[in-house]
């Protein structure tokens, strides 16, 4: 084996432009994603405190769907499936504008709003009964005991889990690379079959995630910390 | 001020309530006692509509709180209008002390911010707390959580208090700290309405003592002559228990 | 719809065995038989890694905490990357991409099934800890008798719940071209070419059905343990005694 040089990696400017380019991706997709999820999971909690038995069922399907189908053949379904069954002319628009990622966040942030959902109603879950019944007898609507008193201690019990399929989420973003999206883990493979240093190549990629999923995990921890709520009585 | 007229509730088959007629006047101190099952927190859930009435009307303040309008805001106001302590005190663990007694006049009252915490304080000094105003409900004891919710309920400016069983989840040296608050209130003439077991308390300050067992009010008297020599058979059963240990 | 009837009736054996006896055994039956061996060689490493991060012993338990924290601070694909390029070179041969992701699977559910098993063991009451070191147990007796015993129990329906991932990670194997059911899926869409949406609808529904039921089977066990773990019903007077002022109302909710 050739002795660690990661100078031969770092000195051609065509493989660093190869990293950072994936590097860009991957934090593309990852943010696109997260923010769908986000967003869609809120209205999916929405959905799920009506009433109506057909608007449970139907979230429960949806997270259903999303838990039981592995990540990367949702990927797969949505752009070699669903892409095929657009119009042509949107077709060809999204071939000439990153398709390849929009799909992959499309796909991403669907799958993760499911998880976000079911952190966010686990965090509703474990409200102490008490706290409706308290900020009702307070004279607080329905709205209003929600935004002041229900919602902000379920988001805070949800903390710990929302950081956790946050972290998945940012590793999950290596599977657009099957799909065509150049993040970082094809822009690995690329620059490691052109330059043959593998281990090199590997280990900055390896360390680029490995950095940002702890500093994630930290940033998560302290979040938690901060807001964390004590057993109350 | 709070007047039940021919009061029934049940829960499915089970009759919770049955045909409680009776008045709490303005002033009065009334506490509600009985064993285990008797229908008393019940009886005093409906006041507030926390629990509904099948039948018969209940009237707090001169408003008949089953009244149609009574959907929604209006439900909101009334309820804004009728103090309520809990047993497990339910203090909002993700606010400090002072944003607890100060949330609600400010977003169900209206009031402005600094006026409502001008007031949270003056209520927590009168509750013996000034100190905690910047504490988290978890760092204080269960007697001091109890007291920072009776707050909470005099911050809406009631004009009467309904207490459910407030010192019945304290441990024993808490206890005195609340019912002393609850004393002060009686003696500033607070209408209140107690649940409790705590029957020093009941000969003290009571008005009048109630007596309920399986959802009727079997007995009302003023407290010397119930302590002294109830009538019902089943009051007398229940003292002489509570005597025993 | 026809035309998905129809794919599954021509690809059938592709799709349940790959292209065996032409080739490697693959499709449904690659994936089964990597997610099982997976699971079931990681258990024993997740058992050790537990027992390690749980260890009093600094020198066991900082470097196997740092193991499972890269392990899960890296993407699969970039694990599997390292795997197919490293095992190899340790041990001077060529290594199949089946080799490759079992070796992967059993290192990385054997690191995520290592964290079901301490909080197993984090979860039991210290007081069984105090009462086997009171009898005089070691530290290997206490743990082969008492404590993992009930801790393994404990945690049978995460464990199942890992399973499923594994199921579920098994589909990365198409990036190094290991001959499972999302390989054989694609190899029907190359042949096709004009029906992507069925052919991936029908992996997607395969992978929903079989996941889906072992899920089912999870909550059922789930429901199993925690019946068995609050023993047997309370007598009735024991029952009323326990019940307070409220009866379980049936009325409106109150929001």
């Amino acid at each position: 084996m050739q002795p660690f040089d990661l100078a031969a990696v770092f000195s051609n400017p065509d493989f660093v432009s190869m990293i950072l380019t994936g590097i860009r991706f991957t934090f593309l997709v990852f943010a696109g994603s997260w923010l769908l999820g986000m967003a869609l999971a809120a209205a999916l909690l929405t959905i799920r405190l009506m009433p109506s038995a057909i608007a449970q069922h139907a979230v429960a399907a949806y997270v259903s769907y999303h838990r039981n189908v592995p990540t990367l053949v949702q990927l797969m379904l949505w752009y070699f499936g669903i892409s095929n069954l657009l119009p042509d002319d949107l077709q060809a628009w999204l071939a000439d504008h990153n398709g390849e990622a929009i799909f992959a966040i499309i796909a991403l942030g669907l799958c993760q709003a499911a998880f976000f959902s079911e952190d966010l109603r686990s965090g509703l879950r474990a409200v102490a009964p008490g706290q409706a019944e308290a900020a009702r007898a307070l004279g607080h609507s329905y709205l209003g005991s929600m935004r002041w008193v229900i919602l902000p201690q379920a988001v805070r019990n949800a903390i710990p889990a929302l950081v956790n399929h946050s972290v998945s989420l940012f590793k999950n973003s290596s599977l657009a690379m099957a799909i065509g999206v150049a993040e970082l883990t094809h822009a690995v493979r690329e620059v490691e079959s052109r330059s043959f240093r593998t281990f090199e190549v590997y280990a900055v990629g390896t360390l680029f995630y490995l950095v940002v999923s702890l500093l994630l995990m930290a940033a998560g921890a302290v979040l938690a910390r901060r807001f964390r709520l004590a057993a109350a009585r | 001020m709070i007047v039940f007229s021919g009061v029934n509730k049940w829960y499915g088959p089970y009759h919770a309530l049955d045909d409680i007629n009776a008045e709490v006047k303005k002033g009065e101190v009334v506490v509600v006692c009985g064993p285990s099952g008797s229908g008393k927190s019940t009886l005093i859930r409906t006041v507030n509509r926390l629990e509904e009435i099948q039948s018969g009307s209940l009237t707090v303040d001169g408003t008949d709180i089953q009244a149609a309008s009574n959907r929604g805001s209006a439900l909101n106001r009334m309820r804004s209008r009728i103090g309520f302590v809990f047993q497990s005190f339910n203090l909002f663990p993700h606010l400090s002390v002072l944003d607890n007694i100060a949330l609600s006049p400010i977003k169900v009252l209206g009031a402005k911010r600094e006026d409502a915490r001008t007031k949270a304080l003056q209520l927590l000094t009168r509750v013996g707390l000034a100190n905690k105003a910047q504490a988290y409900p978890a760092q204080l004891s269960g007697g001091q959580q109890q007291r920072v919710a009776i707050a909470r309920a005099l911050a809406m400016e009631p004009p009467a208090m309904l207490f459910d069983e407030p010192t019945s989840a304290l441990d024993p040296e808490m206890v005195g700290e609340v019912l002393t608050v609850m004393r002060v209130l009686a003696d500033e003439g607070m209408t209140m309405m107690c649940v409790t077991h705590e029957m020093g308390f009941a000969r003290d300050v009571a008005d009048r003592i109630w007596f309920m067992d399986a959802g009727r009010i079997l007995e009302t008297a003023d407290p010397e002559a119930f302590f002294r020599a109830p009538q019902h058979p089943r009051a007398q059963r229940f003292l002489s228990d509570l005597r025993s240990h | 719809m026809l035309s998905v009837l129809q794919i599954v009736r021509d690809n059938w054996l592709l799709l349940l065995i790959g292209q065996y006896p032409y080739g490697p055994l693959g499709g449904i039956a690659a994936t089964l038989i990597l997610s099982v061996f997976g699971i079931l060689l990681a258990f024993p490493l997740s058992v050790a890694l537990a027992l390690a991060r749980t260890s009093p012993l600094r020198w066991l338990r900082w470097p196997v905490t740092g193991l499972v924290y890269v392990t899960r601070g890296v993407p699969l694909l970039m694990i599997i990357l390292w795997t197919y390029f490293l095992l190899p070179a340790l041990l001077g041969h060529p290594v199949s991409g089946f080799t490759t992701m079992l070796c992967t699977l059993i290192l990385y559910e054997g690191c995520y099934l290592s964290e079901v098993v301490r909080a197993g063991i984090e979860a039991l009451p210290k007081g069984q800890t105090e009462a086997a070191k009171a009898l005089g147990h070691g530290y290997f007796g206490r743990m082969r008798w008492i404590i993992l015993p009930q801790a393994l129990f404990n945690m049978l329906p995460s464990m199942l719940s890992q399973f499923i991932s594994t199921i579920q990670d098994t589909t990365l194997g198409y990036v190094i071209n290991v001959q499972e059911l999302t390989f054989a899926a694609n190899q029907i869409n190359n042949q096709l070419l004009t029906q992507p949406f069925q052919v991936f609808f029908i992996l997607a529904i395969t992978y929903f059905v079989v996941c889906f039921t072992l899920t089912q089977f999870t909550h059922w066990l789930e429901r199993l343990i925690a019946a068995r773990r609050r023993g047997g019903a309370l007598p009735a007077s024991a029952r009323a005694a326990l019940e307070d002022d409220l009866p379980l109302p049936t009325g409106e909710e109150l929001l």
